[in-house]
């Protein structure tokens, strides 16, 4: 048995290297193609056009603000321990969103987020901190409108690019309109109160004298119905444009956008 | 997902929840449902066939997670609040998932769904949860991608698509390799499915909703 196993596998074996050297000897041969295979078939084209990575550039003129997402107290420096400047509601007195201009950020010895915003309190101009969780996803603009009380002007600004000028009615001298910086905080329509126009934009200043003024005394930008007596020193407070120039307005000026009045 | 990604996004044991039950209807399937009823011709060619429903709803949702990645590196480069390395990544990944979201866009036209609102709750304004984030997000879009490719019907989208599931590849190994964690440790990676997918993107809550920001009421302005 053992000897018919041993013939077998020599038989074997030869036959196996005389394919081999067969084989080696026609790839050897340049006149011998090689055996053909089937082609594979070339890849899709791509339906998609990736274009090149979009670097986000050089961008100015960009401010950010963020609603108020539950009730929270704003405090003096960012820490919990801190002194309370105001206690803050997550809906403005229009029961719109409370939106808080974000200006600075820093966290505090155990890591916690802190923003430092803009608050809508007397003094205007009043910087507070509030924990980054006490806010909403951050919102962008690249507006900015401008209210120069000398000249009874409003200029919107789309970065450093005027978009919009009309002439205003400002404060008289008993209720002065402040200056500083704020921010749009709703806008307003559809409503029965011909004084304030077709559309009125609530801002975060506030009257330092109507302080007992419904609702908190805050500065609005809006329309009228004496535009007659505009430009000039004659409202409470607020700054009001003539119906078309606020019309106009309400088609560029995003809520949120930074309101400069100097 | 490793555990070290979950625990990144899983503050409040929320999305270890999520994998235990993937039932639910995510809001990422309301979005990709909408808008998908007609044939799209492939931008590219004129001649081309139509892409079929399926394949748009397929698209439609590979934008919505483009979406998600594009505002997560974007806000976080605009927080320069980052490490030299960790802003370094945001810059280059966040405007690679720009050309993605751009293209996607391109290709669907007006049967893109919006870009929804994001509120990333501070994540992208410290190095050390944007990194491990960033690693989830990644591993999350590598996972997405695989699980829909065997359902495209069009190889040109088909081949578009793995050409971006290997750049996805590519960021989470970049990602995994700042946390220190080993890149590419396992064998085999697992595909998952939409439901799942959906699920975990919706425990993190950083698909948020538009503020109300104007009303029907009549002023109390000063005047």
């Amino acid at each position: 048995m053992n000897r018919w196993r041993a013939i077998g596998a020599g038989v074997l074996a030869g036959a196996v290297i005389g394919v081999a050297a067969v084989a080696l000897a026609g790839y050897g041969d340049p006149a011998t193609p090689p055996p053909k295979r089937p082609e594979l078939p070339p890849a899709p084209r791509p339906a998609l056009v990736i274009p090149p990575p979009e670097g986000l550039g050089r961008e100015t003129g960009l401010t950010r603000w963020a609603p108020l997402r539950r009730p929270t107290p704003a405090r003096a420096a960012p820490s919990s321990a801190a002194r309370v400047l105001a206690r803050l509601s997550t809906r403005t007195p229009e029961r719109t969103a409370h939106p808080l201009p974000v200006v600075g950020r820093r966290a505090d010895g155990s890591g916690r987020l802190w923003l430092r915003v803009r608050l809508p309190i007397l003094p205007n101009g009043t910087l507070g901190w509030v924990p980054r969780r006490a806010v909403g996803g951050y919102e962008l603009v690249r507006h900015r409108l401008v209210v120069d009380l000398g000249e009874y002007e409003a200029t919107l600004l789309l970065g450093d690019r005027e978009v919009f000028s009309a002439p205003v009615g400002i404060g008289q001298a008993r209720w002065p309109t402040p200056r500083g910086e704020f921010i749009v905080r709703n806008r307003l329509e559809r409503y029965q109160s011909p004084q304030y126009g077709p559309v009125a934009f609530g801002t975060s200043a506030r009257s330092a004298t109507l302080t007992d003024w419904p609702a908190g005394g805050f500065v609005g930008i809006h329309g009228t119905d004496r535009p007659d007596i505009l430009p000039g020193e004659v409202s409470h407070g607020c700054i009001r444009l003539r119906n078309a120039d606020i019309l106009r307005l309400a088609e560029l000026m995003p809520v949120g956008t930074p309101v400069v009045i100097r | 997902m490793s555990e070290l990604d979950l625990a990144a996004l899983d503050r409040d044991g929320a999305l270890e929840e999520a994998r235990d039950g993937l039932s639910r209807a995510g809001f990422l399937g309301t979005l990709a449902a909408t808008g998908t009823g007609a044939l799209l011709a492939l931008a590219d060619d004129a001649g081309a066939a139509p892409l079929r429903r399926s394949d748009v709803e397929v698209l439609n949702y590979a934008l919505s997670l483009e979406y998600l990645q594009a505002a997560f590196y974007t806000e976080a480069e605009r927080s320069k609040a980052l490490s030299k390395r960790a802003a370094e990544a945001a810059r280059v990944v966040g405007a690679v998932e720009r050309a993605h979201v751009k293209a996607f866009s391109s290709l669907l036209g007006r049967k893109a769904i919006a870009r929804p609102r994001f509120d990333f709750q501070g994540v992208t304004e410290d190095s050390g949860d944007f990194i491990k984030t960033a690693v989830a997000f990644e591993d999350l879009a590598v996972a997405a991608y695989k699980g829909q490719a065997a359902k495209l019907k069009s190889g040109a989208v088909l081949a578009s698509a793995i050409g971006i599931h290997t750049v996805e590849a590519r960021h989470a190994a970049w990602m995994r390799y700042l946390t220190g964690v080993q890149p590419a440790a396992s064998a085999f990676d697992e595909p998952q499915t939409r439901a799942e997918i959906n699920q975990v993107v919706k425990a993190t809550g950083f698909v948020s909703s538009a503020p109300r920001t104007s009303a029907r009421r009549s002023p109390r302005y000063t005047g």
